[in-house]
C-alpha cells in the first residue's frame, strides 16, 4: 500500500490536527458493466499533502475521485476520509470539497449568490454564508466580480469560482479534477497558486488530478500514477521519477576549443557518456546514473570542470522528469 | 478513538444542515431559479395568452348561445387545470435531468444536503407554478361565471382538483426526470404521459358509457378530476356529492410524490464517460 505523508508543518491548522490520515483507501474497485475502471487501489494520504493524481485518459482518475467523494459506490473495497468510513456519506461530504471535472454553473446567478447557496447547504446561516462567499471570492481573486453573473465570467474565472465553491465548508480534503483544463498559461498558474495556498494556508489535503505533468511537478508533494485502473507508481515526485528509471541525459556546453579537455576531465571521473556530443562541437554529454538524484551527478561534473579551469557556458538536463516517468510506466498500453 | 479524531475533522463553517433546513434552502434556490430567471414568468405569460384567447372564444360563443354559461366556466377551469398541469410536469421533468445535463447536479450531490431534501425542494418549485397558474385563472373564472353564481364552487373545486393533480404530476415529472438519461427524453416522456392521462376525458361520450367507460374515467386521475369539476359546475352538484371521483387523484397526489421521494433518496449522478 502506498503511504503518503504530509510535509512537516503542513499537517493542518491547529484545530484540525489529527493523527488519522486524510485519505485511506483499501482495495477499491469499480466497474461499469464489463469495463473495470478502478481495481485494487490502495493508498494512504497524510494531512496537508498535495497529491497529484496522474494517468492517461480512461485510467480511472475521475472514477476514483467520484468514489472518494461519495458520488459513486465502489463495487468492493473501502476507504476513510479524515477517519470517517465510506458509509458515513453525509459526514464525509460535510468535510470534503470537490471541483468536478466538468462543473456546470448556473449562468444567471451571481458569483456571490451561488457561493452563498452552497455555503447554506453545508449548514451555514444566511449571514455567515454570505460572509464566507465574499471572503472566498476575495481569496480567489474574484472579489470585484461578486455581483457579476456567472455567465459573464471567463473560463479561468469560473474555475477559480469552482475552487472557491469547493472551499465553502472549510474542507479537510479537497479534490480538484482537472482544474486547469482548457485554461491559458496565466490561468493555469493562477489555479496552481491557489492549490498551493489551499494546502499551505488551510492545511487541507489536496488531491489534484491533472494532465499537464509540469503542473503536478510544480504543485504536488506526492503523486499516484494510475493506468487502466491500477496504481502503477506512487510516492514523492522525485521518488517516482527515480523508480521509474526514466532515461535521463545531461549536456554541458563548453568553449569548442576546450571540449576535448573537458571530455578528458569528466571521463577521468566516470561522468561522461558520449564523446560525439551529437555533432555539436561545444557539447559534452554527461552520464546520469538512474540510481542517484540528477543534481548530484551534475554538481559533481560542474565541480570537476570548474576545478580544471573549463568555463561552463550552459547546462541542460533532459529526461528524468515526471513526464518521462509517466511515459515509462504507462507507455505501450495504447492509451491516449 | 477513531471516531473522536474523525469528529475533529469536522468543518468549521457551520453545523451540518438539517433536512428541513436543506429542503428550504434548495426550495428557495429553485424558486428563485424559476421565477427570477424569468422562466416561470414566461411560462405563465404564454398560459395567460392561451387562457385569454380561450376565454374570449368561449364568451363569444356564449353570447351566441352556443355554450351555456356554466359550461363556459367549467371549460375555462378545466383548461386552467390542464395547462397548469402541463407547466408543472414540464418543470418537474426538468428538475433532475436538466441539472444533470447542465452539469450542475454533481455540485449539488456533493453537498451534505439529503437527496430527499433536494427532491422536495425541486418539487416545491414545480408546485409553485400551479399556484401561479391558478391565481391567474381566478379572474377569468370570476368574469365568465359572474352571472350564474358558480365562482365559489369553481374556486374551491378548481383549487382542490388542480392541487391534487399538480402534486401527482410533480411526482410523475420528478420520477421520469430521475431516471432519464437526457433532459429531452424526460420532457418528451412527461408530455406523452400527460397526454395519455388526458385522453380518456377527451373520448366521445359513447366510448365512456357503461361500467367499463366509467371505470376508465374514475381510474384515470386526470379524467376523474376534470369530471368532478364538470359535475360540480355544470350539473350543480355539491362539493361532497362526487367525492368518489377524487379518490384516485388523491391517491396519486400522495403516492406518486412518495414514490418520487423514495426513488429520489437514491438520487445519483449517472455515470457518463467515467474515466
Amino acid at each position: 500500500m502506498a503511504a503518503i505523508e504530509g510535509p512537516a508543518g503542513l499537517a493542518g491548522s491547529p484545530s484540525r490536527v489529527s493523527p488519522l490520515p486524510a485519505i485511506e483507501a483499501h482495495a477499491l474497485r469499480r466497474s461499469y458493466r464489463d469495463h473495470v475502471a478502478v481495481s485494487s487501489v490502495d493508498f494512504t494520504v497524510g494531512r496537508g499533502t498535495v497529491l497529484g493524481l496522474l494517468g492517461p485518459n480512461g485510467a480511472g482518475k475521475t472514477t476514483l475521485i467520484r468514489m472518494l467523494s461519495t458520488l459513486l459506490e465502489p463495487d468492493s473495497g473501502s476507504f476513510e476520509i479524515a477517519g470517517l468510513p465510506r458509509t458515513e456519506t453525509r459526514r464525509i461530504r460535510q468535510c470534503i470539497g470537490v471541483l468536478p471535472e466538468s462543473p456546470g454553473y448556473p449562468r444567471w446567478q451571481t458569483c456571490q449568490e451561488w457561493l452563498t447557496y452552497h455555503a447554506r447547504l453545508y449548514g451555514a446561516s444566511r449571514r455567515d454564508a454570505r460572509a464566507t462567499a465574499l471572503r472566498l471570492l476575495g481569496e480567489v481573486g474574484l472579489g470585484e466580480r461578486a455581483e457579476s453573473l456567472i455567465a459573464g465570467l471567463s473560463r479561468g474565472m469560473r474555475q477559480r469560482l469552482g475552487i472557491a465553491r469547493s472551499l465553502v465548508n472549510e474542507p479537510v480534503v479537497v479534490f480538484l479534477d482537472e482544474p486547469t483544463l482548457g485554461l491559458d498559461p496565466h490561468g493555469q498558474q493562477q489555479v496552481l497558486d491557489l492549490v498551493t495556498r489551499i494546502a499551505g494556508e488551510r492545511g487541507a489535503t489536496v488531491v489534484l488530478s491533472a494532465h499537464v505533468l509540469a503542473e503536478v511537478e510544480q504543485a504536488c508533494d506526492h503523486v499516484i500514477i494510475l493506468n487502466r485502473g491500477h496504481i502503477v507508481a506512487d510516492g514523492t515526485v522525485a521518488g517516482v521519477v527515480r523508480r521509474a528509471a526514466a532515461p535521463r541525459r545531461g549536456v554541458v556546453r563548453v568553449p569548442p576549443h576546450l571540449r576535448t579537455h573537458a571530455f578528458d576531465v569528466l571521463a577521468a571521473q566516470g561522468l561522461v557518456a558520449d564523446r560525439t556530443g551529437n555533432g555539436h562541437r561545444d557539447e559534452v554529454e554527461l552520464r546520469l546514473p538512474g540510481d542517484e538524484p540528477p543534481e548530484e551527478s551534475t554538481s559533481a561534473a560542474l565541480r570537476c570542470l570548474l576545478d580544471a579551469g573549463v568555463p561552463v557556458l550552459g547546462l541542460s538536463l533532459e529526461g528524468g522528469r515526471l513526464s518521462d516517468a509517466f511515459l515509462a510506466v504507462t507507455q505501450g498500453d495504447g492509451n491516449g | 478513538m477513531a471516531d473522536l479524531d474523525a469528529v475533529d475533522a469536522a468543518p468549521t463553517t457551520g453545523t451540518p444542515a438539517t433536512s428541513a433546513g436543506s429542503t428550504w434552502t434548495v426550495a428557495e434556490q429553485e424558486l428563485r431559479d424559476l421565477w427570477l430567471s424569468g422562466r416561470g414568468v414566461a411560462m405563465l405569460l404564454a398560459y395567460t395568452v392561451l387562457l385569454s384567447i380561450t376565454t374570449y372564444l368561449i364568451a363569444t360563443n356564449q353570447e351566441l348561445n352556443f355554450l351555456e354559461q356554466r359550461e363556459a366556466v367549467s371549460l375555462t377551469l378545466q383548461l386552467a387545470v390542464a395547462v397548469g398541469g402541463l407547466l408543472v410536469v414540464l418543470v418537474a421533468a426538468d428538475a433532475v435531468s436538466g441539472e444533470r445535463e447542465r452539469g450542475t447536479l454533481e455540485s449539488l450531490l456533493l453537498t451534505p444536503a439529503p437527496r430527499r431534501s433536494i427532491i422536495i425542494g425541486k418539487g416545491i418549485a414545480a408546485i409553485s407554478l400551479w399556484i401561479g397558474a391558478f391565481a391567474l385563472a381566478v379572474p377569468y373564472i370570476w368574469w365568465i361565471g359572474r352571472d350564474v353564481g358558480t365562482f365559489g364552487v369553481a374556486f374551491v373545486g378548481g383549487l382542490v382538483v388542480g392541487t391534487l393533480l399538480a402534486l401527482a404530476l410533480t411526482g410523475i415529472g420528478l420520477l421520469i426526470s430521475t431516471f432519464s438519461q437526457s433532459n429531452g427524453l424526460s420532457l418528451a416522456l412527461s408530455f406523452v404521459v400527460l397526454l395519455a392521462l388526458y385522453v380518456p376525458h377527451q373520448m366521445p361520450a359513447e366510448a365512456t358509457r357503461g361500467w367499463a367507460g366509467e371505470l376508465v374515467l374514475k381510474l384515470d386521475p386526470f379524467s376523474a378530476g376534470l369530471l368532478y369539476l364538470e359535475r360540480l359546475i355544470v350539473n350543480s352538484h355539491s362539493l361532497s356529492q362526487d367525492l368518489g371521483l377524487l379518490v384516485v387523484p388523491a391517491l396519486c397526489a400522495v403516492g406518486l410524490p412518495a414514490v418520487a421521494l423514495l426513488v429520489g433518496g437514491r438520487l445519483s449522478l449517472l455515470p457518463r464517460s467515467g474515466s
